[in-house]
């Protein structure tokens, strides 16, 4: 997938607001594979809503949203898997992973459908992100920029020409910042896929060719 | 699948699913043991191992209480068997003729005496019988005469004397067993026979022998008596016919119709059998229904990691899988199980069915494995798309 349009989407929450001074809502946004883009937005702005619309998983909205000019309202239920399997990936916010299952078995949950990277490389990404020691820990049990770094790597055990980042280093230090959006920099590179990142404030300093306000 | 199972199976409440699997297989019990023991039993009403064959009515004069008092005779006159045969409905009628004489029989089986009594014979034109004509020939000079016998002696035979004495149980192909010695004392004479029995009849409760022996031993030991018959054979087109019953009534005559009372212990049966079955169905249904709730209550309370799977790219048909797999595996293994009580408790009454019906043949379970097989099928299917209705609407969003 090459391109993701917006075109005069408004969600539904917003749809009574006159006043929108967006750069997506009510507006036209074309996102293009291999470019890196910044959102930025207060909370309430609707980053999530914005995430989950490319994923497929709301569809409270009016106008199109196009994926290389397909309009996403015309994909069905296999088309919608094709899309989160090999061409969109998302860094939840809220994570999304499963409390019950080791940080190794939440990423191989993902790798194991897309058989995308080796478990030696997930394990080289644990020592990189600095939590080897909690592969095998109940994800449940462990602190939240820890979870952060778990949900990356799920992230990345995928083929995909966009990677979106919710808030990813909401819970993280400078330092741990820079090692993981270093290697999803590095994946991304790898694949020539696009990054997109969201950020309330706190972000690292990737070369974003583009800042998009909210 | 591990770690999907892994995930999936969190909240699975093994109270509810041992409350359903326990119900399921009392009613789906129910059902089968209902179906089969129908199947079972159906051969015994309607087997068709008449000594005559099906379009046969037996008529006789109505014995009442007047009629015994006042003496008047139960015998048929030449002019009424005319008459009869003349009906439009009667196809072919003949007379029951009886023994003028005295005869003692002994039977055994395997050489181990059982009964010794006296009684009489009765023989009906051999067109009416319905056996190989070799085995149903006698002539003068014979000392083995074929013999039907009426079924209920076999029954008598099987289930009081066989059982307690430790005897073989005789089947229709096993007749040969029957040894039955007849001792003739009349006009002077003395003399024996051997019997060969050569099968059993479910409606006429007479011991049956060829014309020819009877006409001939009734000439040879009771010379020069003659008695009317009290009882007539008729071969009919159609044995439903309103004109019998019209005219049967109108000469106050009397028809044995096993038929009909066979069929009316078919209905019975049939009536009793649905009865049966429909309660094992509510059973089955009720717990069908609670398997369901179960499922129902699973799916919610995981709504969330069926949502975070299908998040990541997992379709609706493989989250939805593990409990379809879950449920068809325990409705098949409800299936399993009642199949197998099934057949301790079919081994039991299958028992008493042969001790006391030796000719019918013991059948198989297929009918209600089949049945099962069936009901499996059905429900999985409604199993799988509920589950899948379910795991949809989550991933619409509308759960």
């Amino acid at each position: 997938m090459e391109q993701i349009i917006f075109k005069n989407v408004v969600p539904q929450v917003f749809s009574q607001q006159s006043d929108l001074h967006s750069d997506i809502w009510n507006n036209e946004l074309v996102l293009d594979r291999g470019h890196k883009y910044l959102i930025e937005a207060a909370s309430g702005k609707g980053k999530s809503t914005f995430c989950s619309y490319i994923l497929g998983f709301r569809r409270d909205y009016s106008g199109s949203i196009l994926f290389d000019n397909t309009d996403t309202r015309t994909f069905g239920v296999s088309r919608w898997v094709d899309v989160r399997r090999s061409e969109v990936s998302l860094l939840f916010q809220e994570l999304r992973l499963f409390p019950e299952l080791t940080a190794m078995e939440n990423v191989l949950v993902k790798n194991n459908l897309t058989h995308h990277k080796s478990r030696k490389q997930i394990e080289e990404w644990f020592e990189m992100m600095g939590i080897a020691d909690k592969k095998n820990v109940i994800a449940g049990r462990m602190s939240f920029g820890q979870q952060q770094r778990v949900a990356m790597m799920r992230a990345l055990v995928q083929p995909f020409s966009f990677i979106l980042a919710d808030e990813p280093i909401s819970h993280l230090d400078d330092t741990n910042s820079r090692i993981m959006m270093d290697i999803m920099e590095q994946e991304a590179k790898a694949q020539g896929a696009a990054i997109i990142v969201t950020s309330i404030g706190k972000h690292v300093e990737l070369d974003y060719e583009r800042r998009i306000k909210l | 699948m591990n770690l999907i199972w892994k995930l999936l199976r969190q909240h699975i409440s093994v109270p509810q699913l041992a409350g359903f699997s326990l119900a399921n297989l009392f009613g789906m019990f129910i059902v089968l043991l209902g179906y089969q023991a129908y199947k079972d039993i159906l051969p015994i009403f309607s087997g068709d191992n008449s000594i005559l064959g099906n379009n046969y009515m037996v008529m006789s004069k109505r014995i009442t209480t007047g009629s015994t008092l006042s003496g008047t005779a139960n015998t048929f006159s030449q002019a009424e068997i005319t008459d009869i045969s003349e009906q439009r409905f009667a196809e072919k009628v003949g007379k029951f003729t009886a023994t003028e004489y005295k005869v003692n029989a002994r039977m055994g089986v395997n050489g181990v005496s059982i009964l010794s009594s006296e009684l009489f014979f009765e023989s009906i034109p051999d067109n009416f019988v319905d056996v190989p004509l070799d085995s149903w020939q006698w002539k003068p000079g014979d000392t083995t005469i074929p013999i039907v016998l009426p079924r209920s002696y076999l029954t008598m035979y099987n289930f009081g004397f066989a059982q307690s004495h430790s005897m073989p149980k005789i089947s229709d192909g096993l007749v040969g067993l029957i040894d039955l010695t007849l001792y003739i004392q009349a006009n002077g004479a003395n003399d024996v026979y051997k019997g060969k029995v050569i099968g059993f009849s479910n409606r006429l409760n007479s011991v049956l022998v060829p014309q020819a022996f009877m006409d001939w031993s009734n000439g040879h030991y009771a010379p020069g008596k003659q008695s009317q018959p009290s009882r007539l054979i008729m071969e009919v087109a159609n044995t439903g016919d309103d004109r019998i019953i019209k005219y049967v009534d109108e000469m106050n005559y009397e028809v044995e119709d096993d038929k009909l009372n066979a069929e009316k212990s078919t209905y019975l049966l049939r009536m009793t059998v649905s009865a049966v079955m429909l309660v094992g169905l509510v059973i089955s249904i009720l717990s069908f229904y609670i398997l369901m709730l179960s499922v129902y209550l699973l799916v919610q309370k995981n709504a969330e990691k069926l949502e975070n799977l299908l998040l990541i790219g997992y379709t609706p048909a493989r989250v939805a899988l593990p409990y379809q797999l879950l449920t068809i595996g325990l409705n098949l293994a409800v299936l399993v199980i009642a199949l197998v009580l099934l057949a301790v408790a079919r081994n039991y009454y299958i028992g008493m069915i042969t001790m006391l019906f030796p000719e019918v043949s013991e059948g198989s379970m297929m009918p209600a494995i089949l049945l099962g097989v069936a009901l499996l099928a059905f429900v999985s299917v409604i199993n799988i798309a509920v589950i899948c209705r379910k795991v949809t609407n989550i991933w619409k969003h509308k759960e």
